[in-house]
């Protein structure tokens, strides 16, 4: 069968002006028990790849400079 | 590079022991094995990240079951559980766990974990059950990981993250030989030979879907997809009493608990919509979960946490617990949603469906040493058999597994494994990468348990479990020929959802099995209304057989703490019976 | 294939990644020390505790709290005197954790810091530490015009559990402060002598409930709590009911039989969590008086009410079959 993508709204937003994973932080990338955080190649920043947040705030707790803010999936809101 | 670009690769490592899980009881077991002989090697194997993994990424508001001298006795606790779990209990290994919680307690207090204390430093026990107190509430419980991470970094244990553990490897004559491991980010693939091996997995908790409709909004850490169990069961172990599910009381669409243990040494409590408590069972346990359920379906329903009668000083110290420690986004949800403690109670529900021994009674079986019944390999925690352990109960019962898996290594030599059986099993990891075309696992996931929740989720219906067993049965054709994973995070996805297939099944293997109704909701079936003490007073084990499950009855041990008569009386007067 | 398990080798080129120019990437370097385990990254850490970014000192007070001893507590001392309050909070929550004892020497002196932030931080450290000397110090810290300061002294002084604290605790009971009258009465528990239980008693009495409601509770934790039976009586009356539910509950603890008739009188009351305490405590108490006003309670709509009630009867009739046989 053919493969379609499809729009989804994700929780977790990373403010980029204080992000510092462009200097080498993995912090919010490392402790994510679903692995869905990246560093963009582009930005240098975090941001959520994947749609399969448990809303668990390590990445958000563990964050150094308070640039990751978690908030609670559309669908059970 | 290209987002988690799969990259071809296998090699081999050895150590003494390994440990597969690094949530709760993966670290203690990894720390005692080490502390028991420094000179040899222990690998500490995580899917995740040891920093933030498993059932306590962000701590634990409180102990549930601590048996603390002057508060309980392993006595009366060993009389707890084996009442809270129908009689169906080995006590010897949950008397073990009673005698030696207090000292484990202590211990992670030296480790810096903050534990309730009264202004003369003794411990500031709650009394929750109306028998005995076990509560040691944890307002500052977010920082339990962190102090075990330390402890892991200072004994140098070797810490492997990002690596999912996708089977177990025997010797010819059945030993436990290591084990195969993919890494997540790059599905390398890394075999790790063994003298001896425990599980510490965790729960099987992504098996039934929330009723949000949101695959990852499940009660236990969604990275908990039952991989152990799996495991276990392919690599011959035998699994106790999985029709005993695990099933709690939440707060309706979130997937914490409201949460009775934190809120009800305040005066809180579950009331239905009358603003009256109903739950006759004093024990967190299937009674107690089925007289919820028949409240939410009452015409007194549905179920609140109700809180409002306490003084304001109170909720706001309970707040401070509840928005911070485990589950720290509920204060945000209730916020969202306007719900103020203070005017409002909290709407209740259940959750889904999930294999957990931590909360009920379901998992590797296990004897009062850990051991499961493959020769050298161990399980401890949420997916080990010993009912109802908690947090606590992982971090005792992974103390004991660690202890006597690195006594089993240093008497062992590396048991030999067939080569063959790594090439097999590594053509069956990648296998949905060779696809050009096909599904993708997210929706197999989606389908396997929107069809748990369908047919499998009590009430339990033969009928309808036979038809569910035929839907699976077409779900997992499709998995196996038709699965596609287009990078390394895919496949993550794409192993776990054959976890959680295997867990379905096995589900409802053992459900049809046990030909009575037993351990409330969590083992209701509606064509076998009653408890049948004659015919099934008995463990049931499932193992693989043949290459295919099977089901068998054990004996329950004979108890080493006699409960007389009047004793059960006592808990059985209180209950109501699934009929009424 | 690089190696699967995590690095042991992250003060290799610490020095250096300590000394980059940019802040960011000296938080990145402090980060995997904190992480490291090593005790040798103590000193690199300490050599951070001047670093003109409040950012980056605040991340070398969260690296320090991984560790314990002497050495990550002089240099967190340092923290928790820094200006900028996030800094100092991170050290404060970090010497919490301390364990080693040997830490107190260098937390002691700030005990009569200038700021309350710093005398607090320091006194709350050394509560766990449980070192004997700390306790001259402790006492001083009663007087402290902070209210939190003196909470945290209380803690210090309650920890060490020494009957020669017992008089300056006691004369805490007139402070000013409710949160230090109530931190006073619960440090008081582990007294063995008479004037500890007198001084909880007279608590009882307190003007703010939330002490008077510590004071029942607390009579039920101390060796002669009965000696205050009648008072915990006449707190039944108590105008709050979770004061009432702490009185209720120590005299069924202590198994006070003349308090059978009062805790029965009140076993009608509107909120069920106090007549669920009463039932309880009428079965602890196990005296065949109870089974009286137990039976008003026997089909109350509350299944906790019911199943206390059942319990405590159950428990009244073994104390007759006892003295029957």
């Amino acid at each position: 069968m053919p493969l379609a993508s499809y729009e989804t709204s994700v929780p977790v937003v990373v403010d980029d002006a204080k992000c510092i994973a462009d200097k080498g932080c993995t912090v919010c990338v490392d402790v994510c028990p679903l692995d869905v955080l990246r560093i963009s190649d582009m930005t240098g920043k975090a941001y959520i790849a994947y749609d399969e947040c448990w809303y668990c705030m390590p990445c958000e707790a563990d964050c150094p400079t308070g640039a990751v803010t978690v908030n609670i999936p559309y669908l059970l809101r | 590079m290209a987002l988690d670009q799969i990259v071809d690769g296998l090699s081999e490592v050895s150590c003494d022991v390994l440990v597969i899980g690094g949530g709760t009881a993966g670290p203690m077991a990894a720390l005692k094995a080490k502390l028991r002989n420094p000179k040899a090697n222990v690998v500490l194997l995580e899917k995740a990240n040891v920093k933030r993994s498993g059932a306590i990424s962000m701590g634990m508001d409180g102990l549930n079951n601590a048996v603390i001298p002057g508060y309980a006795t392993p006595e009366q606790y060993t009389k707890e559980i084996t009442i809270a779990n129908d009689g169906i209990v080995d006590q010897k290994a949950v008397y073990k766990y009673a005698q030696n919680c207090y000292k484990i307690i202590e211990e992670l207090d030296s480790f810096g974990i903050r534990f309730l204390k009264n202004e003369n430093g003794d411990y500031a026990v709650k009394k929750v059950h109306h028998i005995g107190t076990y509560v040691l509430p944890m307002p500052n419980g977010e920082t339990v990981k962190k102090a075990l991470y330390r402890q892991l970094r200072r004994a140098r244990i070797l810490i492997s993250n990002r690596y999912m553990a996708t089977r177990l490897l025997k010797s010819a004559d059945g030993r436990i030989a290591g084990a195969i491991s993919v890494n997540t980010r790059t599905a390398e693939m890394l075999v790790i030979k063994a003298k001896a091996v425990i599980l510490c997995m965790g729960a099987a908790g992504r098996l039934g879907l929330p009723t949000s409709g949101y695959m990852f909004g499940t009660y236990e850490n969604a990275a908990n997809s039952g991989d152990g169990y799996a495991m276990a069961y392919h690599a011959g172990a035998a699994l106790a009493n999985l029709e005993c599910f695990q099933i709690n009381p939440l707060i309706k669409d979130y997937n914490g608990p409201a949460c009775a243990y934190v809120a009800g040494p305040f005066g809180a409590y579950t009331a239905n919509n009358e603003g009256s408590r109903f739950i006759e069972c004093d024990y967190w346990s299937g009674q107690m979960m089925l007289e919820f359920y028949n409240e939410l379906l009452s015409g007194k329903g549905p179920v609140f946490l109700q809180l409002k009668h306490l003084h304001p000083d109170t909720i706001s110290e309970i707040e401070s617990t509840l928005h911070k420690v485990e589950r720290p986004t509920r204060g945000l949800f209730q916020q969202r949603r306007g719900v103020d403690y203070r005017s409002e109670s909290i709407e209740m529900h259940i959750s889904e469906i999930g294999f957990c021994s931590g909360h009920s009674a379901s998992g590797v079986f296990v004897d009062d040493n850990a051991r499961t019944t493959v020769p050298g390999l161990y399980a401890a925690g949420d997916m080990a058999s010993v009912p109802h352990n908690y947090m606590l109960g992982a971090f005792t019962n992974g103390s004991v597994a660690g202890i006597d898996a690195m006594e089993f290594a240093d008497s062992h030599d590396f048991a030999e494994f067939d080569a063959s059986e790594v090439a097999m099993e590594r053509e069956r990891v990648m296998a949905p990468t060779t696809r050009e075309d096909g599904i993708p696992p997210n929706q197999i996931e989606y389908k396997t348990r929107r069809l748990v929740n369908d047919y499998l989720q009590p009430p339990k219906v033969t009928r309808k479990y036979e038809l569910g067993m035929r839907r699976l049965a077409e779900v997992r054709q499709d998995m196996q020929d038709r699965m596609i994973a287009r990078n390394a995070h895919e496949l993550l996805r794409a192993l776990e959802v054959q976890s959680i297939m295997d867990c379905a099944d096995m589900a409802a293997h053992a459900s049809l099995y046990r030909e009575e109704s037993r351990w409330g909701l969590y083992h209701w079936r509606t064509d076998f209304p009653e408890k049948d003490n004659e015919n099934w007073f008995c463990h049931t084990l499932l193992s693989k057989r043949d290459g295919r499950m099977s089901s068998e009855k054990r004996a329950v041990e004979p108890y080493v703490v006699p409960i007389a008569d009047d004793e059960k009386d006592l808990y059985d007067k209180q209950r109501i019976r699934a009929s009424a | 294939m690089s190696s699967p398990f995590e690095s042991y080798d992250d003060l290799d080129d610490a020095d250096e990644r300590l000394q980059a120019a940019d802040p960011a990437e000296r938080r990145v370097a402090i980060i995997a020390l904190g992480h490291s385990g090593d005790p040798a990254a103590v000193g690199h850490l300490a050599n951070m505790v001047s670093d003109p970014d409040a950012g980056v000192r605040q991340q070398v007070a969260m690296a320090l709290g991984e560790f314990d001893g002497p050495e990550a507590a002089s240099a967190l001392v340092k923290l928790l005197v820094d200006p900028e309050r996030i800094v100092a909070s991170a050290a404060a929550d970090g010497m919490a954790e301390f364990k080693d004892p040997a830490c107190a020497d260098v937390i002691l002196p700030l005990v009569r810091h200038a700021h309350a932030f710093v005398r607090m931080g320091a006194l709350r450290a050394l509560k766990e530490l449980r070192r004997k000397d700390t306790l001259k110090p402790a006492l001083e810290a009663l007087q402290d015009t902070d209210a939190a300061v003196r909470v945290q002294a209380i803690g210090v002084i309650g920890f060490l559990k020494l009957e020669e604290s017992i008089p300056a605790l006691t004369a805490l009971i007139h402070d000013p402060d409710a949160h230090v009258r109530r931190a006073a009465v619960s440090a008081l528990a582990f007294s063995q002598m008479k004037p500890a239980a007198e001084t909880i008693t007279r608590a009882l009495k307190d003007d703010d409930w939330m002490v008077r409601e510590m004071a029942a509770e607390t009579l039920g934790l101390n060796v002669n709590g009965s000696l205050a039976a009648d008072q915990l009586i006449a707190t039944l009356a108590d105008q709050f009911w979770q004061v009432r539910l702490k009185a209720i509950r120590s005299l069924g603890k202590m198994k006070i039989e003349r308090a059978v008739r009062p805790i029965g009188n009140g076993i009608n009351h509107e909120q069920a969590n106090l007549r669920k305490e009463a039932a309880a405590a009428l079965g602890e108490i196990a005296d065949p008086e109870g089974e009286a006003y137990l039976a008003v309670v026997a089909n109350d709509p509350d299944p906790d009410v019911r199943k206390n009630a059942r319990w405590a009867l159950q428990q009244i009739a073994a104390r007759k079959a006892r003295a029957g046989s």
